[in-house]
C-alpha cells in the first residue's frame, strides 16, 4: 500500500468518525471484473477503493458498505469484506428457512445491532445462478424477509431493517460448482446509515 | 389448391402441427420417389442470387447475395427445408431470365432442386423493388410471384416476407420470420442490457442503456413498446418502453414493494405482473400505465413468472405452495387455481403456446435445467432439450411452431431456435456474451 493510499484512508476515517477501524489497507475493492466507463460515482485509476461516495458522505455509505448494485457498478466485487461487523447468512438450495448456522449469525450480528443503536440495515437477499431469474429474485426476497423477521424477534427494531432481492444478478463467483453456488445462496447486511461508535 | 394439398401432404404429413387441417394424409409416390419418414426429408430448394435488373450500382453485388442469403438463413432455421449450395448452381444468375420461359428448369432439377426462388430488384435512390417468385422444379410452374418496395435497407424485410409466403404455400399458415427476439445480454460485460434483433442477427437494437440489471422483456403484442423490469432506479420495478418515440412509462410499485417482471395480456390492454412486498410476491393486475386493477393471488410464498393463455381468459404461473416451484393455472374469471405439474421438483418460466393447446417450461434435472412442454390439461411432459447442459427460458414463436430459449451447451448462454417438438435446434446469433430470456414478437406489420 502506497503512503497516499493511507493518508486518504487517515482522512477518510476522520470525516466520517465514526468508522471502527472498518478502513484496513486491506479492506476489500479490488475489482474482479476490468472497469468500464460509464458507471456512477467517481473512480480513480488502478481501482483506489476510497473514490466513492463514501468519501463524500452523502448516503453515509462507507466504501465496505457499499450495496451489491453500487458495487457492480463499479466493477467491484460484492463479496462482504472480511472487516464488516455484520456477517452474511446462508441458504440451502431452494430453501428460505434459517439453518442454525444462519441464526447463529443473525444473533451475532444483532449484538452489533443493538450496540450500534443508529445503525440501518439493507438486507439483501442473493441466490445461485441456476433456476430463473425472476423465480430467484422471488427466493433472494424472501431470504432477505427471513434474515429480518429472525433479527426482529432478537429486538431489532424493524424499522430499521429493510430489504431488497437481487436474486441471481449479482453473484460473488461464477463458477458452475457447489463450492461457489454456496457463497452466492446469501443474505448480505449493508449498513446504510448512521454507524455509531461501540 | 390440389398441389398445395399435395406439397402439404407429401413432405408434413408426419409432422401433425402442419397436418392437422382436417386433410386425410395420402401418400403420392410418382413425384420424386423418396420416402418421407419420421422428422421428415427436408424439401431440396434452391435460392438463386437475385438478378440485378437495373444498372449496376455499388450495391448490386451486395444486394444480389444479400437478399437470397437472408433468404436462404430462414428457409434453413425453419428445420423444414434444405437449401442447396450456391457453389452448385449452374447458371448465372445475372444472365439469366426470373420468369417462366426465360430460364431452364433442367439447370435446376439437375442438382437436385425441387422448389427454386428466383427473382430480380432494381435501387433508385434510397429504395429498391424486388419481384420473387417460387417455382415448383419438377411441374417446371410458378407457385408464387410477388413484387416488393421498400428503403434498401430494409432489404431483408423483403427477404423475411417472401420465406413467410413460401411457408405459407406449403403448410397454409404464413411463417414467423417477419418477427424479432428481445432478450437480455451482458454483451461479455457485467451489465444485463436489453436489445432487438431479427432471427438472423441482423437489426439489432439496444432498447437500454443503464449499466445496471435489465430484465424479461415482454414485447407489447401490437409490437410497438417493450415492457421490462429493471434496477435503474436502484428499486426493481417495471417499464415501458415506445420503439417509435423513445417515450418510457415507469410503473411504481404501491406500497413501497418492486415489480420482479411483467406480461402483457394477449389483447394488449392490461399487463400481469408480479409485486414483491415484505418478501411476499403474488400476481396483480395492471392497465398499461401500471395502475393496480386487482390483485390476483394472496399467497404468503413465491408466486411469479406468470403467462397468459391466448385467450385471455388463464394465466400460468410459478408458485411454491406445495413446497416447490410447480406450475399452476389461475382462471381469471373465476379466481381459482388448479395445479398443472406433478413431475419433477422444479418447474418454472412458463409460456402458452399461441395454439393454446400446450404449455413449455424450464425443469430441472438432476442438476441442470431443460425444456419440456405439458398439455395445458395436465398429463405427462415431454422434454424436448438434454440436460447435459442448462436449456431455459423458452419463448413461443407467434405461429406456435416454434420455440426460442437460451442455452449454455456451447459454454456461454446462446440464444437458440427449435421447432415446437424439439427437432432443428440451431443457434442464433447473438451478442457476444451471454444471452438469456428471449422473448418472441408478434408478426410485424409491414
Amino acid at each position: 500500500m502506497n503512503t497516499e493510499f493511507r493518508m486518504a484512508c487517515y482522512i477518510f476515517m476522520a470525516s466520517i468518525a465514526l468508522m471502527v477501524g472498518a478502513c484496513a489497507p486491506t479492506a476489500t475493492g479490488k475489482p474482479d471484473i476490468a472497469s468500464s466507463t460509464g458507471a456512477s460515482g467517481a473512480r480513480s485509476p488502478g481501482g483506489d477503493q476510497l473514490a466513492g461516495e463514501g468519501q463524500r458522505g452523502k448516503t453515509g455509505e462507507s466504501d465496505a458498505d457499499a450495496s451489491s448494485l453500487k458495487r457492480l457498478q463499479e466493477g467491484k466485487s460484492s463479496a462482504t469484506a472480511a472487516s464488516s461487523p455484520l456477517k452474511d447468512v446462508f441458504f440451502e438450495f431452494d430453501r428460505y428457512d434459517l439453518t442454525s448456522d444462519g441464526r447463529a449469525t443473525l444473533r451475532a450480528n444483532a449484538d452489533w445491532l443493538k450496540s450500534n443503536s443508529s445503525a440501518r440495515v439493507e438486507i439483501e437477499g442473493h441466490c445461485d445462478e441456476r433456476g430463473t431469474n425472476e423465480y430467484n429474485l422471488a427466493l433472494g426476497a424472501k431470504r432477505a424477509q427471513a434474515a429480518r423477521e429472525f433479527l426482529s424477534t432478537l429486538g431489532i427494531g424493524a424499522d430499521r431493517l429493510s430489504t431488497i432481492s437481487y436474486g441471481e444478478e449479482i453473484p460473488v463467483c461464477k463458477e458452475l460448482n457447489e463450492s461457489c453456488w454456496k457463497q452466492n445462496r446469501r443474505a448480505r447486511f449493508v449498513i446504510i446509515q448512521g454507524r455509531s461508535t461501540s | 389448391m390440389i398441389l398445395k394439398f399435395v406439397f402439404m401432404v407429401f413432405f408434413f404429413f408426419t409432422h401433425p402441427w402442419v397436418a392437422a387441417t382436417g386433410e386425410i394424409p395420402v401418400q403420392r409416390a410418382a413425384v420424386t420417389g423418396e420416402i418421407v419418414g419420421s422428422g421428415g426429408q427436408k424439401f431440396p430448394i434452391a435460392v438463386s442470387p437475385l438478378k440485378n435488373l437495373a444498372s449496376p450500382t455499388t450495391d448490386s453485388a451486395r444486394l444480389s447475395t444479400g437478399i437470397a442469403d437472408a433468404m436462404v438463413h430462414d428457409l434453413e432455421l425453419s428445420g423444414w427445408f434444405r437449401v442447396l449450395d450456391r457453389s452448385a448452381y449452374i447458371e448465372n444468375a445475372q444472365n439469366s431470365g426470373i420468369t417462366l420461359g426465360t430460364f431452364d428448369f433442367k439447370d435446376w432439377s439437375t442438382i437436385g432442386a425441387e422448389g427454386l426462388v428466383k427473382g430480380g430488384f432494381s435501387v433508385q435512390g434510397d429504395d429498391i423493388t424486388v419481384e420473387l417468385r417460387l417455382f415448383d422444379v419438377y411441374q417446371n410452374k410458378e407457385r408464387i410471384g410477388k413484387r416488393y418496395s421498400g428503403r434498401v435497407r430494409d432489404f431483408r424485410r423483403i427477404a423475411h416476407k417472401f420465406v413467410d409466403e413460401i411457408i405459407n404455400q406449403f403448410t397454409g399458415i404464413p411463417g414467423i420470420f417477419n418477427t424479432r427476439i428481445a432478450y437480455v445480454s451482458n454483451s461479455g460485460g457485467r451489465f444485463k442490457e436489453i436489445y432487438l434483433s431479427h432471427l438472423d442477427g441482423n437489426e439489432k437494437f439496444q432498447v437500454t442503456d443503464n449499466h445496471t440489471i435489465n430484465l424479461s422483456p415482454d414485447w407489447s403484442p401490437d409490437g410497438r413498446s417493450i415492457l421490462y423490469s429493471s434496477f435503474k432506479d436502484r428499486s426493481q420495478t417495471l417499464y415501458l418502453f415506445e420503439l417509435s418515440s423513445g417515450k418510457e412509462t415507469k410503473f411504481t410499485p404501491r406500497g413501497g414493494g418492486r415489480y420482479l417482471g411483467g406480461k402483457f395480456s394477449p389483447d394488449g390492454q392490461t399487463i400481469v405482473a408480479t409485486l414483491e412486498s415484505g418478501g411476499n410476491t403474488n400476481l396483480y393486475l395492471l392497465d398499461r400505465s401500471g395502475n393496480v386493477i386487482r390483485r390476483l393471488t394472496e399467497e404468503r410464498g413465491i408466486e411469479v413468472s406468470p403467462a397468459w393463455s391466448p385467450d385471455g381468459k388463464q394465466i400460468v404461473y410459478v408458485s411454491d405452495r406445495s413446497g416447490s416451484p410447480q406450475l399452476y393455472i389461475l382462471d381469471l374469471q373465476g379466481g381459482k387455481s388448479r395445479r398443472l405439474t406433478y413431475s419433477g421438483s422444479y418447474n418454472t418460466s412458463p409460456e402458452w403456446s399461441p395454439k393454446g393447446d400446450r404449455i413449455v417450461y424450464t425443469g430441472r434435472v438432476g442438476n441442470r435445467f431443460a425444456i419440456f412442454t405439458i398439455s395445458a390439461d395436465g398429463g405427462e411432459p415431454r422434454k424436448l432439450t438434454s440436460e447435459s447442459s442448462d436449456s431455459e427460458d423458452p419463448t413461443w414463436s407467434p405461429d406456435g411452431r416454434f420455440i426460442a430459449f437460451s442455452s449454455n451447451r456451447a459454454g456461454r448462454y446462446h440464444l437458440y431456435v427449435m421447432q415446437a417438438g424439439g427437432d432443428n435446434q440451431r443457434r442464433l446469433t447473438g451478442s457476444g456474451g451471454d444471452d438469456t430470456k428471449p422473448n418472441w414478437s408478434p408478426r410485424l406489420a409491414d
